[in-house]
């Protein structure tokens, strides 16, 4: 059952992908709707980060394409031909300017954005007001994520978390349709990185504020991850990248590389409940089972079931109104 | 024992110690050789020395002083050869790091032009532009720009690609890229860059001077070296390297107050 196009942020559509003669993204079609959090996962080299590239648009599709559907109403699709301000990304390394402070660094974003060389240039005063007035952006963002303190250091006397804080501000500013997180937190330790996904629990209720209060979510995000219950728990939907399927079923007489293998709804929690991992543990075991084990032989539909699972009802949707049903836990 | 840290006034006593010591090994060297020959002029004591300044700065029978004439020509010649080629060799090496086909068509004859070392080119200059101060200019802006164009170059090369995406997907246009952002980035780089190229544009303004100058420091310390008036030429030597160290020290300064940036980040 297909969803109604406005409630889409993002679609692959039947993405391909090879490097020289080989093949590592096998057809794969996902959908995201406004509003989601999805934990994408992977084993390691399946092609979770191709796929990443392809969406962000640095590395695009050899076969298929990404559609952004842009906020007005209607929902118009807009086919991706390389990286654009619609689509925010956040790498595990090298997210920040070295040369900017926090603040810059944040601010920056608004200053590509809404000016260009000439504009800096021969209209220096008006520019000099603007700046003044993003620069106030900044800080007051800076503030919200709990970052004031750190405005004025440069990249490299922050902290990891630190920085990752800043990269994700960075993104948010412009507020993109959808934002991309390439493993943000795989070099953090484990306190600072608990640290930061409460921090995108934060967003991710803020979206469900927005929507009971009639608006749209702001938030639309994707975090690539090669640990599971990260997935699980910032994801309100995981999402399972694998080439371990079987493709000879599928009609495939050579290996066609990963493709989306796992797709269902993820337990929601609250961003300062006691994290309790009992409560997805039946769930993550599954994935293991699935995505991650080299012996799984599995028809690549089989555990695809996300919009079976809530599509046909209507419920989840992202659109203001229509909150999803108490499937939280804790 | 090995980099074991000392006191700083330790460290001061002993840079004073080492230029004390250099200072009476000159003394004792020329009162020796006064000993023997006491109107010797190539170890020339300290009131010779200070005789030799005095007739630096004091006019001379055509009413020139000697210090302000060679400093202006030289000045002149050195910024101008330094700042055109340092504006090429920007220019140039954005272009070359960011754009493969101006990389390709540039590399090798550059590659081969850094090699080339700009004094033995002097005749070529002295054939295509004379011997007034165009001379000079371009022969320190060639001389520099291929070092530092490949030195450009090579730091936007180093621009992490991820960087580069992050500006595309913040509204970046490619000019936007390029400058401020991967501009941004070589700067400091550059600046160090300028501190290397200082010494061997020095070398080729003086020897230039030495041997076509009719003014200038270079031509200065080959009319006195050639009377053996070392009065005079050591001041000028002393001279030479305080401005070869006041440039370096204010590019050091520049990159600190343009780039605070700079130095930790790159461990």
């Amino acid at each position: 059952m297909k969803p109604p196009l406005s409630d889409l942020a993002l679609e692959c559509q039947g993405v391909n992908y090879w490097f020289g003669p080989k093949r590592v993204l096998a057809d794969v079609n996902l959908k995201v709707r406004r509003g989601q959090f999805l934990g994408l996962v992977g084993p390691s080299g399946c092609g979770k980060s191709t796929l990443l590239r392809a969406i962000v648009g640095t590395h695009l599709p050899c076969q298929g394409q990404v559609v952004v559907y842009h906020r007005s109403g209607g929902g118009e699709g807009m086919i991706v031909t390389g990286p654009g301000r619609d689509r925010g990304i956040v790498y595990q390394q090298y997210s920040l300017f070295p040369f900017l402070t926090a603040q810059q660094n944040v601010a920056v974003g608004l200053m590509l954005d809404q000016t260009s060389i000439p504009f800096r240039f021969f209209r220096y005063l008006k520019w000099r007001r603007l700046r003044k007035a993003h620069l106030k952006q900044a800080a007051e963002f800076l503030e919200r994520v709990r970052l004031g303190d750190a405005m004025r250091l440069y990249p490299h006397e922050m902290s990891g978390g630190m920085r990752q804080r800043v990269a994700i501000a960075q993104a948010l500013i412009l507020e993109p349709r959808i934002i991309l997180l390439d493993e943000p937190f795989g070099a953090l330790d484990e306190a600072t990185r608990e640290e930061l996904q409460t921090m995108l629990l934060t967003l991710y209720a803020e979206n469900a504020q927005a929507k009971r209060r009639g608006l749209l979510p702001p938030y639309t995000l994707i975090i690539v991850t090669h640990e599971i219950s990260e997935a699980i728990y910032v994801g309100d939907r995981v999402a399972g990248l694998s080439q371990y399927w079987d493709w000879k079923k599928a009609g495939y007489d050579k290996f066609p590389g990963a493709s989306i293998v796992y797709d269902k709804p993820a337990p929601i929690f609250e961003p300062n409940a006691p994290r309790d991992f009992e409560a997805f543990a039946t769930q993550r075991h599954e994935i293991r089972s699935i995505v991650f084990d080299p012996d799984a032989c599995q028809d690549r539909d089989e555990h695809v079931t996300y919009w079976r699972e809530t599509g046909a009802s209507g419920q989840d949707t992202g659109l203001p109104g229509v909150d999803s049903p108490e499937r939280a836990r804790n | 024992m090995i980099r074991r840290p000392i006191q700083p006034a330790t460290a001061l006593c002993l840079g004073v110690l080492s230029v004390f010591l250099l200072m009476s090994g000159y003394a004792w060297l020329s009162h020796r050789q006064h000993a023997t020959n006491p109107k010797d002029t190539t170890i020339p004591n300290w009131s010779q020395l200070k005789e030799g300044v005095v007739s630096i700065c004091k006019a001379d029978k055509r009413g020139e002083r000697w210090l302000i004439e060679d400093a202006k020509a030289t000045g002149l010649r050195f910024f101008l050869g330094l700042g055109l080629g340092l504006a090429g060799s920007v220019l140039l090496g954005m272009l070359m790091g960011c754009l493969t086909p101006v990389e390709a068509f540039f590399y090798p004859p550059l590659s081969l032009l850094a090699k080339v070392p700009a004094t033995a080119a002097l005749a070529v200059f002295f054939v295509m532009a004379g011997t007034g101060t165009n001379m000079y200019v371009a022969m320190i802006a060639f001389g520099v720009l291929p070092t530092l164009t490949l030195t450009v170059c090579l730091a936007v090369k180093e621009f992490p690609e991820e960087l580069h995406y992050k500006a595309a997907t913040l509204g970046a246009s490619h000019w936007e890229i390029i400058y401020p952002i991967i501009f941004s980035y070589v700067l400091p780089k550059l600046l160090d860059a300028v501190r290397l190229v200082i010494g061997p544009a020095l070398v080729y303004l003086i020897a230039a001077e030495m041997v076509v100058g009719d003014v200038g420091f270079g031509y200065r310390i080959r009319l006195q070296s050639h009377r053996v008036n070392m009065a005079v030429v050591y001041p000028y030597i002393a001279l030479l390297a305080a401005f070869g160290f006041g440039m370096d020290y204010a590019l050091r300064w520049l990159q600190r107050l343009l780039c605070p940036w700079f130095g930790e980040s790159r461990g």
